[in-house]
């Protein structure tokens, strides 16, 4: 019912800087994850330059990668149908565009593609792990006496429980380039950086983790990058878990059901909605404690419950949350509001359980009411719905 | 101290009891040490569905329907004792 076998979950989490004075990135990250295959792709392209043009060359890039590994395409091919496509540049004479794909499987299995974008990085028990690499030559010719042949990196590793994958562009080794302290760019120090932060939070998310990485690369360029930094992580790790109960079941006799499943679970709570936090309450005998001295935001304000991580109101704060869902990520994470306290939690989420009641609230269906006021398995249904293709997140609906 | 317990459940909330949790902050500071704010996520206009008159409030035992600011406060100090 509320059981998931999986081995470990993959956590993936990216962060972007554009080159100092541009407004598009150079680089491109695209995600794929399929649940039925239960397998996690991920490629990262450098388009040569920066601005538009470079944004063109590795979206089209990154696309390419991307949709040829889902259709398991031999490597060469793909990499030879990506360079005969890109359109070739007019300055510097070569179509070219560097590529990193990272593709795991449901075992545990990834296959590492690599394309002149800096090595790929897998840290290991705290420390750097070599990977072996093995060198495939892709030749092409450009013109009948100008042979233009690349070197693709192709390695295979079977990750386990608390392995980090972390690949970014060349944005990162060669920030702070030309600084006293690190005259040819942070280079190979960014694994020392890397270790340092992992030491100090072992558990650090890859997301937080992907963040912190470029923070620092922007710094080492005193807040003017010189180029697009990009950065990837995987963070292989038990799932984490998240329950959200919202709405009373549809029949009393299931209240029970649903003070069993909040009282067991293992993991983070919440709670959506008055009703449905008075129901809980009763069935595991716990008060409720309403904070009418924190109100922040135009919601309804949140309230407490022992073993409880947070109550909110129900379809208002759904609501809301479900826009911030849908609107791009924002770079600050450090608002308030119970909407964004939910946000939060459901970013470091894994998987995400939804028990949604289905009773009518008799009292919502006036028509006089703000439109906010939708029906409850709507409303879920578009939250699942954005937390698995957006967010790639595990979902679980269940309707009681 | 006198317990004034209001709802915050979604339909008193959207009806005006965002209002009546900020009445909290306007009181006077001698009706402020005699008085408890509480929050609730459903005073039981529940049971009443078809006639309920949301927002809700409680002063004491004294339960407001359709309540206002201005018939909060008129409560709190009819039950406190003091003119107005």
């Amino acid at each position: 019912m509320l059981q998931n076998t999986k081995k470990f979950f993959i956590e993936i989490g990216s962060y972007q800087h554009n080159k100092y004075g541009n407004i598009v990135c150079g680089d491109s990250i695209l995600f794929h994850k399929s649940v039925k295959e239960d397998r996690t792709i991920a490629v990262m392209s450098d388009g040569l330059g920066s601005g538009v043009k470079a944004n063109v060359l590795s979206t089209m890039t990154a696309s390419m990668a991307l949709n040829f590994r889902i259709r398991r395409e031999p490597i060469v091919r793909t990499v030879k149908t990506i360079m005969d496509t890109l359109p070739v540049d007019s300055v510097r004479n070569i179509s070219y565009s560097t590529f990193t794909i990272v593709d795991i499987d449901s075992d545990g299995d990834a296959k590492i593609v690599e394309y002149d974008n800096p090595q790929l990085i897998l840290i290991r028990e705290g420390k750097v792990f070599k990977l072996e690499t093995k060198d495939t030559i892709i030749q092409s010719k450009v013109s009948d006496n100008v042979a233009d042949d690349r070197i693709i990196k192709i390695s295979d590793v079977e990750l386990q429980k608390e392995d980090r994958l972390i690949f970014f562009s060349d944005g990162v080794t060669q920030s702070g380039i030309g600084n006293m302290n690190m005259p040819f760019g942070w280079g190979n120090q960014v694994e020392d950086f890397i270790i340092n932060i992992l030491n100090e939070n072992p558990f650090i998310s890859a997301r937080d983790l992907s963040r912190r990485i470029v923070k620092q690369a922007e710094l080492n360029d005193i807040l003017k990058p010189k180029d697009d930094t990009s950065c990837v992580v995987f963070y292989v790790r038990e799932p984490r878990k998240l329950l959200i109960c919202t709405g009373p079941p549809f029949t009393e006799l299931k209240d029970e059901y649903l003070g069993e499943i909040v009282k067991n679970y293992n993991g983070k709570k919440i709670i959506c909605g008055g009703t449905t936090s008075k129901i809980i309450s009763r069935e595991l005998n716990r008060e409720i404690i309403v904070d009418l001295n924190n109100i922040v935001s135009p919601l309804p304000p949140s309230s407490k419950m022992e073993g409880i991580d947070l109550i909110t109101e129900g379809i208002i704060t759904l609501g809301s949350l479900v826009e911030l869902l849908e609107q791009e990520i924002p770079k600050n994470l450090n608002a308030k509001g119970p909407d964004w306290d939910m946000f939060r939690m459901i970013l470091d989420a894994d998987i995400i359980d939804i028990i949604a009641g289905t009773k009518i609230n008799i009292a919502h269906q006036d028509p006089t009411l703000p439109v906010e006021l939708e029906i409850r398995r709507n409303v879920v249904k578009k939250l699942a719905a954005v937390l698995e293709d957006k967010y790639m997140k595990d979902v679980k609906l269940q309707f009681i | 101290m006198l317990n004034i317990r209001i709802c915050v459940g979604t339909y008193c909330y959207i009806t005006g009891g965002s209002d009546l949790v900020k009445v909290k902050d306007h009181l006077p500071e001698e009706i402020k040490e005699k008085v408890t704010f509480i929050g609730s996520a459903c005073l039981g206009c529940e049971e009443d569905k078809q006639t309920a008159k949301p927002p809700y409030a409680k002063v004491g035992d004294v339960m407001i329907e359709d309540c206002t600011p201005e018939k909060l406060i008129d409560e709190i100090y009819l039950q406190l004792g003091i003119e107005r």
